[in-house]
């Protein structure tokens, strides 16, 4: 009998499956109970159709020869750098996501299959781009099923989406609240009146939650659905999802490099030292752009290849940059909707099944905290000492910032706030952060009165 | 034999509305589609006065 290795703490659900990981690569084990699903997606073509289009995530099957958990097979997916959830994701990469989703669905049915699951969770960023990454989640398609996951669809996705076209604004912090999908009646009675003048919207989620509501009988189970009404179901879906939009509405730091890059050429001149130390850095392994707002400095690290993680808890800035990353095609950067002072916690059964924003990026990256140090320390009245304490945390290498008090936007925040910040000094910084770092470089940047630090932890 | 599907609680409801939906989809397709056809026939006419 093999070693037992561990599941992932996410993956217990599907009895056809799951996901563990053996010597830091992660591999799913296909139970005899998957066979007909894992069979019907690799003999009907689906598997090469998806893999080809890039819309599935690619793996390879081990040879019986490997040690690894009893079951009907075991396969290598290509590896993922970053798991992300959806509660992080900008408006329109919820949206991408659910296209992407719908295009799967359809895709299975072309191929006699049907996709089973409409999940976020199952749609993650690879190789600068969306992939679907559930093997699992196909079966053969019985003539006249509904589908089976229509409600989750509704629920997970376009649920979300509406509120946030509706209500003008970014609710992704609602699915934290529901992280399997608001329910179709919450986002009813959320919704405006108006929104049952779009025929689809009135349909998917007003029609839909008055049936949902009441229990399910005898006319549930004997429901049949035809071929061509499915994919009617699906493409109407497509149709509503793809009218939505978030509207740009003035965002916090929106406009702030707009304004910056007029200050002499404080940005050059910033990028400029950045570069050449990132340049010399050996050993980084991912990056983490700790307020990365409109990601200026996460874009060069991209793009020397290093997969950098902008997060910002600005979400207007995050979903402008997301749509710029898609119009660009700029690979190993994504941009994600966090809250330094309140980073997504651990969630689900146990408090281990979905891990927090921190355990997720881990403890060996590049971070750069770039004009950010005042907002939590002034902003947030955050000590240096527990700001140090977790860029520990997380970084190996880390590039911060230092933005002195009598800088204008030091000045800016204290306008209305009383200055209880005496100890808001360089050499208090310093003194915080030489306990956890050996500070490599520090560099003044012309036309400013800002400091930047190359700091390697201890 | 579908039996994985029981982990999943495709919620009660959800089926029988996929009927109505369907039924009323065709509905709103078959005038979307008129619709389609007459936008389809306003944006040749001035083509072909062109070509005239």
């Amino acid at each position: 009998m093999n070693e037992k290795p561990d599941a992932l703490p996410s993956s217990f659900r599907d009895p056809a499956g799951y996901v563990f990981r053996q010597e830091n690569i992660y591999y799913r084990l296909i139970t005899e109970a998957g066979k007909i699903s894992y069979d019907g997606l690799m003999n009907s073509g689906l598997y090469a159709t998806l893999t080809q289009k890039k819309i599935l995530l690619p793996h390879t099957e081990m040879p019986a020869s490997f040690q690894g958990p009893a079951g009907y097979k075991i396969i290598q997916p290509e590896q993922l750098p970053f798991i992300t959830y959806h509660w992080e994701w900008p408006f329109a990469l919820l949206q991408d996501a659910a296209l992407l989703t719908l295009e799967t669905a359809k895709l299975a049915l072309d191929h006699g299959m049907v996709l089973k699951d409409a999940t976020p969770y199952n749609i993650q960023w690879h190789n600068g781009d969306l992939a679907f990454i559930d093997t699992l989640s196909f079966e053969p398609y019985k003539e006249g099923q509904p589908w089976i996951a229509y409600r989750q669809f509704c629920e997970s996705f376009l649920s979300p989406l509406l509120l946030m076209h509706y209500r003008k604004h970014s609710l992704h912090s609602l699915q934290l609240g529901w992280p399997d999908g608001i329910p179709l009646q919450i986002t009813r009675s959320l919704l405006p009146w108006k929104s049952r003048f779009s025929v689809l919207t009135w349909m998917h989620i007003h029609l839909h939650s008055r049936y949902a509501a009441k229990p399910g009988g005898q006319k549930d189970k004997t429901a049949v659905v035809s071929l061509a009404k499915f994919r009617q179901l699906l493409s109407s879906l497509e149709m509503l999802i793809r009218s939505l939009k978030l509207e740009d509405e003035g965002t916090t730091w929106g406009d702030y490099y707009t304004e910056a890059a007029t200050r002499n050429d404080y940005l050059d001149q910033k990028e400029k030292i950045i570069e050449s130390w990132t340049r010399e850095l050996t050993g980084i392994n991912n990056a983490v752009d700790f307020g990365a707002n409109n990601g200026s400095f996460s874009q060069p690290l991209a793009a020397k290849g290093i997969f950098t993680v902008a997060a910002d808890g600005d979400p207007v800035a995050i979903n402008k940059l997301y749509k710029k990353i898609r119009a660009g095609n700029l690979k190993n950067l994504l941009p994600l909707i966090v809250d330094f002072t309140n980073p997504s916690p651990a969630m689900g059964l146990g408090n281990e099944e979905r891990a927090s924003f921190l355990q997720r990026i881990g403890t060996n990256n590049l971070g750069l905290c770039l004009a950010f140090i005042h907002h939590l320390c002034i902003g947030k009245n955050i000590p240096f000492e527990r700001v140090a304490a977790l860029m520990a945390l997380s970084c190996k290498q880390l590039i911060i910032e230092f933005v002195p008090k009598e800088d204008e936007k030091v000045q800016a925040l204290l306008i209305l706030k009383k200055d209880i910040y005496t100890d808001y000094t360089i050499d208090a910084f310093e003194a915080a952060f030489h306990p956890y770092f050996n500070i490599q470089e520090i560099k003044k940047i012309p036309g400013s009165a800002r400091t930047l630090y190359l700091m390697i932890r201890k | 034999m579908i039996q994985d599907l029981i982990y999943i609680d495709p919620g009660s409801g959800s089926y029988l509305v996929q009927v109505i939906i369907g039924a009323l989809l065709g509905v709103v397709m078959f005038f979307k589609n008129i619709k389609m056809y007459l936008l389809s026939f306003f944006k040749r006419s001035p083509k072909k006065q062109k070509d005239e």
